[in-house]
């Protein structure tokens, strides 16, 4: 059994003690594993993520990271901090919270300083993701000059510059063009191979074939209502539909109208 | 209606000065003397520069600094239309309401030049006065021209890099970076709002519905950049930031930046030298 990296039991949290967003979860991640999280939008995905990254702490139940308990006060020594953070990043899902720099390289460059990386190896790092993702024309633009695209490619960038051991991604195809697309599933397949642990959030079905070995979905009740293999969920057309994953759509193909469940992984592979 | 379009023209003006007179880097990107330079050298020889015409008396030297001044704006490929307009429309602000009432022998009482009557009323410009308000209005002149062209051939991320070479604290110079960045999301914000309005309102709307509009954009607008303040702190922590920022300096100073530092140092020195001598 591989090693495992995260590990969440009967994790409930509210946001100001009144909105739930979290109620029981249980889950664990193994090491290079790719796992994808599904849910219409308010069922608690993005809450999931941010637990995982430490950035809000349950309310009960525990979070565990590489076997240590993920609390509060476990940010306060320096140096889990850093190691920490060194281990786990996350791309959000609103890049211009994530973009907050004068220029793009800055942006990109924010976390390894901060983390006090070898200057040597940020300007290696910097100089093969720059070229890969193709963004040299941006660096010296302001974030605000930006298209959608462009700005969610520089937040992937400015994440994976740190180098994770654990990718965390909050609905990063949202809103890009086919081709963007693509260059980001390439990318997170890539650095999955390279051993990375990758934790996707998303509610573009197309996608999550490609990019998860388990999939876990989330219901409108906030909680985890099945999980498992991408095939098996995908297959699962009441379990989608249920969860507002999908929806009955009608459409041409060669002349015939069809009516489906908008979900085209048969239709248009 | 009239009253409608104010609060229109008040929206879209307002947003549109803000982004040409903060975003405009037009001027920065160009390949031209000064933006070539090293930011630290230039603006550290640009307050040379602002010194020397402080310290200076004599208005034909700094006749001679806004001559220099306007032929550095030329070698930097500035437009002289746009830059005389962006200095000289800040003139009268800082300049000529100060230095008028310095004409007369109220203020500056010596040898009598002109004597104006207005309603029996007798107003004598002194020739002392005229000295020093024009002395007063050539320095200031002089003195903005040089910070306008240290603004438009550099970029605002850059200027604001620069702070650290004179010590300011990093946290307030990633602060005002901050601040630069968000204002655009903020004025976008405010203009896609205003348009929604009035998409669904039409261009007919009471100018007291109006106000009501524009309050609750601006509770609207406190509301989001509380929440954005939030998740950014949450994006910084995600990244590592753990109370003392750590920033970018990849500026690099090359033999034509020492050159130039030299000369005006040197042109600084003579102007001193010179003053105290005259």
């Amino acid at each position: 059994m591989s090693e495992i990296i995260f590990e969440l039991k009967d994790v409930w949290f509210s946001y100001l003690g009144k909105f739930s967003a979290l109620c029981g979860v249980d889950l664990t991640i193994a090491k290079g594993q790719k796992i994808c999280v599904i849910g219409a939008n308010g069922s608690g995905k993005s809450t999931l993520l941010h637990i995982l990254d430490g950035l809000i702490f349950v309310d009960y139940g525990s979070v565990k990271f590489l076997g240590k308990e993920l609390k509060e006060k476990s940010f306060g020594d320096e140096n889990f901090s850093k190691d920490f953070r060194r281990s786990v990043g996350l791309v959000f899902q609103n890049p211009d919270v994530q973009l907050f720099c004068p220029t793009v390289k800055e942006d990109i460059l924010f976390g390894p300083l901060q983390l006090g990386i070898d200057k040597l190896e940020i300007e290696s790092r910097f100089e093969k993701l720059v070229r890969f993702l193709d963004i040299r024309h941006l660096l010296d633009r302001s974030p605000h000059q930006l298209s959608v695209g462009e700005k969610r490619k520089v937040a992937v960038t400015s994440t994976l510059i740190m180098n994770p051991d654990v990718l965390i991604l909050d609905e990063p195809t949202d809103g890009l063009d086919p081709l963007t697309t693509r260059h980001i599933i390439d990318l997170l397949l890539e650095e999955n191979e390279n051993g990375k642990t990758i934790i996707t959030s998303t509610h573009d079905l197309h996608i999550v074939q490609e990019i998860s070995d388990c999939v876990y979905v989330f219901s409108q009740e906030k909680k985890i209502i099945s999980s498992g293999s991408p095939d098996k969920i995908l297959e699962d057309t009441k379990l989608l539909q249920d969860n507002n994953l999908i929806h009955i759509h009608r459409h041409k193909h060669d002349q015939t109208t069809h009516i489906h469940p908008h979900q085209h992984l048969e239709h248009h592979s | 209606m009239k009253k409608n379009n104010f609060i229109e023209r008040s929206i879209s003006g307002a947003v549109s000065f803000l982004k040409e007179s903060i975003f405009a880097d037009e001027y920065a990107s160009k390949n031209g003397f000064l933006q070539s330079l090293d930011p630290r050298i230039k603006t550290l020889t640009f307050l040379m520069f602002i010194m020397a015409i402080l310290f200076t008396k004599s208005i034909a030297i700094l006749l001679c600094l806004y001559a220099a001044c306007l032929v550095l704006a030329l070698f930097s490929k500035i437009n002289i239309g746009f830059f005389l307009k962006r200095t000289w429309i800040f003139i009268p602000l800082f300049s000529l309401f100060i230095a008028i009432p310095a004409l007369f022998s109220i203020f500056t009482p010596g040898q009598t030049i002109l004597t104006i009557n207005i309603i029996g009323a007798k107003l004598i410009i002194t020739r002392q006065g005229l000295s020093s308000a024009s002395l007063f209005v050539t320095r200031v002149v002089t003195s903005v021209s040089f910070a306008v062209l240290l603004n438009v051939t550099t970029r605002h991320f850059e200027l604001l890099r620069v702070l650290r070479i004179f010590k300011v604290p990093q946290i307030f110079v990633m602060t005002l970076g901050m601040c630069y960045r968000y204002i655009y999301l903020f004025l976008e914000i405010v203009e896609n709002t205003y348009l929604a309005i009035k998409s669904r309102v039409g261009s007919r709307l009471h100018y007291k519905k109006g106000q009501e509009i524009v309050a609750w954009n601006i509770s609207s607008l406190w509301q989001r950049s509380y929440y954005l303040n939030e998740a950014v702190y949450n994006a910084m922590l995600s990244r590592g930031y753990s109370g003392e920022p750590v920033l970018l300096n990849d500026f690099k100073i090359k033999s034509k930046d020492w050159a130039w530092l030299f000369s005006i140092t040197l042109f600084f020195v003579i102007i001193i030298l010179g003053g105290k001598i005259i």
